[in-house]
């Protein structure tokens, strides 16, 4: 008998987009038709395929078919059409703007083929809810292997030859992490893994968690194996609820099938591990800080003069990776070093999982080898710019990462190209901004958001971001002064050597490099008085070009101030008293009729 | 093991914090969130020196930075300088009205006309060693409150604490003295708590509050505790010894 399966997509995305309403229409459906008559048809809710943007997503396997943007009312057609006649569905097909038309299956697009999978390589794969789904796949095989034909020095061994740097933004070797802390002769000793993302517009370690919990489970105690540990703790921010859910019914399964808990696979090793749920501090990703929020103290850094390797965790040695770090080690342990070795470049291997959002038609969750040019993951992968407006900029490594210009986006995407051109690798955010974007209103944002998530013990990181944020804010009203940017520059220097931690260091960047790649948007502002993209309410004024305009009254309609006017056959205008500066007539005009004045404002 | 600081030998053991190095060789590094007795806080980051480290050059916090290497430093290199001049401005523009900050700033030749809007009442830096003082002691009835620019100290939702015992140990050791202690009439009033305090039993000076008394008896586990203010202590010692040396 043939067996078919449905998979629905049931990552955080897809189901704000009710795609668990699509879930439960098929499996109803399914039933009521009888469609396992000739065909067993099974409907399984799996973690985020990455596609967000095209959500719901349901794939149809072995047929290889993927419907995008399903409602529940969509069901019955596919039930009927495709699931018990065999034809497709046209009208839900992704539609690949690379080339022009809808494709059947969604690897034909250019958003799937230039990805390579290594920590992603089970989700939208399998049920997350179902250990069994991960067995299938391989799952635990490299668990076996390294409890029962490896000793801990081969394992470490074996990661070190791998390559492997740390995806939660330092970079810092894993190998050499493990072999630091297996060679401390002090007990008790602890894994960790990180799972407290908090990144605006970050979601990698959410779909992992969310979507294959056990490959996290599993990396973890191949570490606990090689460093001697018998206890390990998950910390994941209490805001993502499914990623709690889904990673406490995995532990439970991963210990009732004998992989987790005492004597694991009967091989006399024990290790178990905890849930440790954060409050949503954001310095709280930060190794040290997360490590006295687990011991319950306030989630403050600690200087790392002494590694967390020898003193971590209550004192003790502690091994902490990120979730993306953990999803890759079974498939290093499978696959061997040689492999996970020869992708990459020369001194960052593996691939990179990255959270691709903002101005880029294709938003959602890619993962790329190491290597690959940004040019290629926002205009191949990415599917160029929304409305395709002008690029501006790219942001990478979260709100302590730096903006890159067009002129530096076919560098490959790595740890050193990045940390080299001022931003960083971080945990792989990437927000692709076009030529509506401010970019000192960019520099503004973030570091007021680093103002409030700053832990603010130490003097420079905390009063240097609160008068940084405090500059940046007079020069988006029209405030700023020349001098101000030697200060603020001269500032970002003394954060940057004078923190206590790592979020202090390198929380200048947004303003360092704005101001080295995007100086003369500055200059606007301070000199002209004039926002250049048209951001700041202050420095701004929109005006309607009447040889453009067709008075289709789009903008109008648009505008939640009722500033705009006209009627048919005569162009529109704005009135400027009222006008609030949103800039939703910009972006609903068809005809590029309404734009950012030019010209010096007094 | 030798280091050089600022030119000179310096003895050291592995391990030792480079600040308490320093000091012991008469070297002056500025510091305001270091104590002794409560070591480790690392927040006010003025003792920050360079350091020259098997060719590698780099900025680390003397008071919490552990020897392990002959390294060399510098205390007041032109880096350090500016770094300190920075840090001071930006302690100056949060408390302006207070003295010690005033005092370095001063010593570090920051101009006091600058840029920032001011904290008018401030003096708090946020150190932090208030609150270790109050945990060591085993209190632990303030904390710091919030993150980021909005963080402070206080005790738990800004009301007068149960756990407070009005010993005073916070105000002692914050060293820009922004911890209001009042005494009137025998009643001393901290974090918003009014404390009765207890009179000398041999000059009749008010000199300790209750709570701290009854603290220190289950502390030390005695019934008796002498009702002896500070000075008293010290003269009735001194009476006792010289009352045994007069025997001898």
């Amino acid at each position: 008998m043939m067996n078919r399966t449905v998979y629905v997509c049931c990552g955080t995305g897809c189901l704000a987009n009710n795609s668990m309403d699509v879930y439960k229409e098929l499996k109803r459906l399914i039933e009521e038709y009888e469609v396992d008559a000739d065909v067993k048809t099974i409907v399984k809710s799996t973690g985020c395929n990455g596609l967000c943007e095209k959500g719901p997503l349901v794939k149809i396997e072995p047929d290889n078919i993927c419907y995008s943007k399903v409602k529940a009312s969509d069901a019955e057609e596919i039930v009927k059409k495709t699931l018990i006649n065999g034809d497709i569905v046209n009208r839900l097909l992704i539609f690949d703007t690379a080339q022009g038309k809808k494709v059947i299956s969604h690897k034909d697009t250019d958003f799937y083929k230039c990805q390579q999978k290594i920590a992603l390589r089970n989700i939208g794969e399998i049920d997350p809810g179902n250990i069994d789904d991960y067995i299938e796949r391989g799952g635990y095989e490299a668990l076996r292997k390294v409890l029962f034909h490896m000793i801990p020095d081969d394992v470490i061994s074996e990661i070190e030859k791998s390559g492997l740097r740390g995806r939660g933004g330092g970079g810092f070797p894993t190998g050499r992490k493990w072999r630091q802390c297996y060679s401390i002769d002090n007990f008790p000793k602890y894994v960790i893994c990180n799972g407290d993302e908090g990144d605006p517009g970050a979601f990698m370690d959410r779909s992992i968690l969310e979507g294959d919990p056990n490959t996290v489970i599993e990396g973890m105690i191949i570490c606990a194996y090689s460093i001697k540990s018998h206890s390990g703790f998950i910390y994941i921010r209490d805001e993502y609820a499914l990623a709690l859910k889904n990673m406490d019914c995995a532990l439970r399964q991963a210990r009732e099938r004998g992989y987790l808990g005492r004597n694991i696979m009967n091989s006399g090793f024990d290790f178990d591990i905890e849930i440790v749920r954060g409050g949503g501090a954001f310095v709280c990703g930060e190794s040290t800080a997360l490590m006295q929020s687990i011991e319950g103290n306030v989630g403050e850094p600690r200087a790392k003069y002494i590694h967390s390797v020898e003193k971590g965790l209550w004192g003790q040695p502690t091994v902490l990776n990120n979730v993306e770090t953990w999803a890759n080690i079974p498939e290093i342990i499978m696959k061997g070093s040689d492999w996970f070795n020869s992708i990459g470049t020369e001194n960052s291997k593996g691939t990179k999982v990255f959270s691709l959002v903002g101005k880029v038609k294709n938003t959602g969750l890619v993962e790329i080898p190491m290597g690959t040019t940004l040019r290629e993951l926002v205009f191949k992968i990415g599917g160029g710019i929304i409305g395709d407006r002008k690029f501006k900029a790219v942001q990478s490594g979260g709100p302590s990462g730096g903006c890159i210009p067009e002129s530096l986006m076919d560098l490959p995407v790595d740890f050193d190209t990045l940390k080299n051109i001022g931003s960083m690798m971080g945990s792989g955010g990437m927000i692709v901004m076009d030529e509506r974007t401010c970019m000192v209103d960019v520099a503004r944002y973030y570091i007021n958001f680093l103002s409030e998530e700053s832990c603010g013990k130490c003097v420079a990181c905390r009063e240097g971001i609160k008068r940084m944020l405090e500059i940046l804010t007079d020069i988006c009203n029209g405030k700023g002064s020349e001098e101000d940017l030697d200060l603020l520059e001269n500032l970002c220097h003394t954060v940057e050597e004078a923190s206590l931690c790592g979020l202090g260091k390198t929380a200048p960047n947004p303003v360092l490099t704005t101001l080295k790649y995007f100086k003369d948007e500055y200059y606007a502002h301070i000199r002209d008085k004039r926002c250049p993209a048209g951001v700041c309410p202050e420095l701004t004024e929109y005006e309607i070009d009447e040889k453009l305009c067709k008075s289709c009254g789009l903008c109008a309609k648009n505008c939640p101030a009722s500033a705009i006017r006209g009627e048919k056959g005569k162009p529109y205008h704005i009135n400027i008293e009222s006008c609030v500066k949103c800039g939703n007539c910009i972006d609903s005009c068809r005809f590029n009729a309404v734009g950012v004045k030019k010209g010096a404002r007094l | 093991m030798k280091i050089i600081i600022d030119g000179i030998v310096c003895e050291a053991e592995k391990g030792e914090m480079l600040l308490k190095i320093a000091r012991r060789n008469h070297i002056h590094i500025p510091t305001l969130c270091h104590s002794d007795a409560l070591p480790g806080l690392g927040s006010c980051r003025l003792c920050v020196v360079e350091i020259l480290d098997r060719g590698r050059r780099s900025v680390v916090t003397s008071c919490i930075y552990p020897v392990k290497n002959e390294i060399e430093v510098f205390t007041h290199s032109d880096k350090i300088k500016s770094i300190r001049r920075n840090l001071l401005m930006l302690l100056y523009a949060r408390a302006p009205q207070n003295e010690t900050i005033d005092r370095l700033r001063r010593e570090y030749e920051v101009p006091d006309n600058i840029r920032f809007s001011g904290g008018k009442n401030e003096h708090c830096i946020l150190c932090g060693l208030c609150v270790k003082a109050c945990q060591e002691l085993g209190t632990s009835a303030i904390s710091t409150v919030n993150r980021g620019i909005t963080k402070k100290v206080s005790t738990p939702y800004d009301e007068p604490s149960a756990q407070c015992i009005g010993c005073g140990s916070c105000a002692y050791v914050c060293p820009t003295n922004a911890i209001k202690i009042e005494e009137h009439n025998g009643v001393r009033t901290i974090w918003n708590k009014e404390f009765q305090l207890v009179r000398c039993a041999r000059c009749g000076k008010p000199f300790a509050t209750m709570e701290q008394l009854e603290f220190s008896r289950k502390k030390l586990g005695s019934d008796h505790i002498e009702l002896l203010c500070e000075s008293c202590k010290k003269a009735v010692t001194g009476e006792k010894l010289r009352d045994i040396y007069e025997r001898v």
